[in-house]
């Protein structure tokens, strides 16, 4: 199955010749050849085409603490990875989502400059092949646990720029009502996106929850988290996915190694080099892609998802890549060394996805100026929209605390259907061998 | 028919929900084959299969997140803790998460966390807690306190059928010593309403949970003395029957709030500033606050019990009050 299987509103930014794509059309791709993976040296399959060539180190100059280079950062980008499964209306709707995800950021960016979004804005900038190619493995039925830069995910499940634009205005007509900041937004009944939840780590245990709660209806569904390198570092990370791993629930983590913690380089934030390596010790199978190769993103998601549907468990997917930005728009990462963002510059997803796209005859440099325009035009409607929605009513603000009931809350997968019991047990008093008494 | 224990009610209510209600399903450590560190789902692995008895790793956040991840989709699970005191380790995600996700992103969480609570059984400082304050302060979330079988069994079920998350703490001192006859047919007791335990028209005692027992002893004292208290039982501590508070206050005109829990910050302020609210007037004497120490709960019995309010605090504050 290489469609995309997330049914997508109209109004969106999708091509609408990709969501036709019918099951199995993949006659238009090429006979690239598959290399296969490198393994690191813990035998975790490293799909990457490059080795980060350099590292952070910490130093006193001139009486000042700064991050240094230790190697070498002008190496040039690779090609992008031939996909295994994508074709080429798909990998075009892609790159399309992945422009959809910039441009709206482009569009915040400036709105955050004219003062017109409320508190904090967080930025995905480098990280958007991650978030839409992973998410556009997910079908209909699946679910997204999406972090605050997964914005590009939750266009892919179905949401439109406008909807996060509102949010970070505060304003009445947002998904949230103006309930809550930026993109902390979900659906639990139709888009199956929950809401994000600051506290790093605890959206994987949720995640695994819903899984749980399909299982039990019946049915096998994928449940896509996200963690970034330095969420990892919690309790709650461990927690949930061991669960998920134990369970054998069909929990897709992809974590996002992006260097840095707000202002933390990995290098403080844990010991190892590939945090693919801690799906040994969960026991679940882990993969190492290069986040900014939406080929590589999409096609290790699309075999997790596959597997989650088998009901074969868990999966880790390890992306590695760079946060193009501070950790929000206040913070000007100035601790980053100039010539790593020049490295990780180079890997742009989006410029790398379109050069392939180029050089696969799939798209003309013309057609991609087009998309361009066209997600221009869409992110102005988009704006204009949001902007015009009013303010939240302040009655509003104690309501809905608790939720009605007289409210029947449905079934999400129809009925409840277990393998095993003994309806003829019954009740029996308990024994007496307690703990305590 | 025979009676029925605080413990035995609650495994029947939660029985009868599974049996009712397929969507129900139990989710903590050990609820499965051992059947649960006090007994409480023993014989449910049997019938209600391994799918809806769910036993996890050691990890209160993974039950109470995963309970909450399983209500998104319709299903209306029953985490367990196996003391109440470890509720801190799922603290974070229940007041971040549970509480906030219908007011955040309109996705209510109808599920129910339960475990035993309380001291007396010399569980020490880590299995004896009363830590349903940190959930009181929490909008969002309904928090029960049962001190008979009859309402522990209605209120779990009450609990079961709400649309919110509700945490339920059993009385472990409670489990095996209070019983009753209980109605044969199914019924459930409404959360967020207080119940009179014993009439009076001196003074009120204001109590919850095993404390309703020691205002029951020191009322058979006082009795002989020709004062008569009423106690009431608040079963709910979130929301509050503030109208029952006001009606017992207006009736005796004197009050004692009584509970285990510690002083500072115990219901106790929230009460007295509820009656200052909404009863200020009918009150003859200060309102009088029993409680147990601000300590952690001592594990050895002389420790404990010297921690722990008792029957003659009660006794003693009640013949100040009405000579007051």
């Amino acid at each position: 199955m290489a469609s995309r299987k997330t049914e997508v509103n109209d109004a969106g930014a999708s091509s609408a010749s990709a969501n036709g794509t019918p099951k199995g059309s993949n006659g238009s791709i090429p006979p690239l050849q598959q290399q296969p993976p490198t393994k690191n040296p813990h035998g975790i399959p490293d799909y990457r085409l490059e080795q980060l060539p350099f590292h952070i180190e910490g130093e006193w100059k001139d009486g000042n603490y700064h991050y240094k280079v230790i190697g070498d950062t002008t190496a040039p980008a690779p090609p992008l990875r031939p996909s295994k499964y994508l074709t080429r209306e798909q990998s075009i709707d892609i790159y399309r989502l992945m422009v959809t995800n910039r441009k709206m950021e482009d569009s915040l960016e400036r709105m955050y400059k004219q003062s017109k979004v409320i508190g904090g804005l967080y930025l995905s900038l480098g990280q958007e092949a991650t978030s839409v190619a992973s998410a556009y493995a997910l079908g209909k039925d699946d679910w997204l646990g999406p972090m605050i830069r997964n914005q590009g995910s939750m266009i892919v499940k179905g949401y439109r720029p406008r909807d996060t634009m509102m949010q970070y205005m505060a304003k009445g007509g947002s998904p949230t009502r103006g309930r809550e900041s930026g993109s902390h937004y979900g659906d639990a009944k139709k888009l199956n996106v929950i809401a994000p939840i600051s506290h790093l780590g605890d959206s994987i245990s949720v995640c695994a929850g819903v899984a749980l709660g399909a299982r039990i209806q019946g049915k096998n569904i994928a449940c896509l988290a996200y963690i970034g390198d330095g969420g990892q570092s919690t309790g709650p990370t461990y927690e949930g996915f061991n669960f998920a791993a134990v369970q054998r629930l069909g929990l897709v983590l992809i974590v996002e190694h992006n260097l840095w913690a707000y202002s933390t380089p990995v290098e403080l934030q844990f010991a190892c080099k590939d945090l693919a390596d801690r799906s040994l010790g969960y026991g679940v199978p882990g993969v190492i892609v290069d986040g900014t190769d939406a080929n590589q993103v999409y096609d290790a998601t699309h075999e997790a998802v596959e597997r989650a549907y088998r009901g074969e468990g868990a999966s880790f997917i390890e992306a590695k890549l760079m946060r193009m930005k501070g950790h929000a728009m206040h913070d000007a990462a100035s601790y980053v060394p100039s010539e790593v963002k020049e490295y990780w510059k180079r890997r742009d997803p989006i410029l790398r996805m379109e050069h392939y796209l180029i050089e696969r005859g799939w798209l003309t440099a013309e057609e991609a100026k087009k998309i361009h325009v066209e997600v221009d035009a869409l992110m102005e409607e988009e704006r204009r929209f949001a902007e015009a929605s009013p303010m939240p009513d302040p009655a509003d603000a104690g309501t809905d605390v608790y939720f009605d009931n007289a409210t029947e809350i449905p079934l999400k997968y129809g009925e409840v259907k277990v393998q095993n019991g003994n309806a003829s047990a019954k009740l029996a008093e308990s024994s007496a061998t307690t703990h305590y008494k | 028919m025979a009676a029925v224990t605080y413990l035995e009610a609650i495994r029947q209510g939660l029985w009868e929900e599974m049996e009712r209600d397929p969507r129900v399903f139990v989710i903590g450590e050990d609820v499965g084959v051992y059947g649960g560190a006090f007994k409480v789902t023993e014989g449910f692995l049997q019938r209600f299969g391994t799918e809806r008895v769910v036993d996890t790793p050691i990890s209160e956040m993974a039950i109470a997140s995963a309970a909450y991840g399983a209500s998104l989709t319709g299903l209306r699970p029953v985490g367990e803790f196996q003391f109440m005191d470890f509720i801190s380790s799922a603290h974070s995600q229940i007041v971040q998460i549970l509480a906030k996700s219908n007011y955040r992103w309109g996705a209510p969480a109808p599920l129910v966390l339960r475990g035993p609570s309380g001291g007396g059984v010399s569980g020490g400082p880590f299995h004896s807690q009363n830590p349903e304050m940190f959930y009181v302060h929490t909008p969002g979330l309904k928090v029960i306190c049962p001190a008979t079988a009859r309402d522990a069994k209605g209120l779990i079920k009450s609990a079961i059928r709400d649309n919110n998350p509700v945490l339920f703490f059993e009385h472990k001192y409670l489990y095996r010593r209070v019983k009753e006859e209980l109605p044969a047919e199914d019924y459930t007791v409404e959360i967020g309403k207080a119940r009179i335990h014993r009439e009076g028209k001196h003074l009120s005692v204001i109590t919850y949970a095993a404390m309703v027992y020691v205002a029951e002893e020191a009322a058979h004292i006082l009795e002989k003395e020709g004062i008569e208290l009423e106690i009431l039982d608040l079963r709910t501590l979130l929301p509050l029957d503030n109208a029952a508070i006001a009606a017992t206050v207006e009736k005796t005109n004197r009050v004692i709030i009584l509970h285990e829990d510690t002083k500072t910050g115990g219901i106790a302020g929230e009460i007295a500033a509820i009656i200052n609210e909404e009863a200020f007037d009918a009150l003859d004497a200060p309102i009088a606050r029993i409680t147990s120490l601000d300590a952690p709960v001592p594990f050895s019995p002389p420790l404990e019990k010297a921690f722990l309010p008792k029957v003659e605090d009660v006794v003693r504050e009640a013949r100040r009050l009405v000579a007051y």
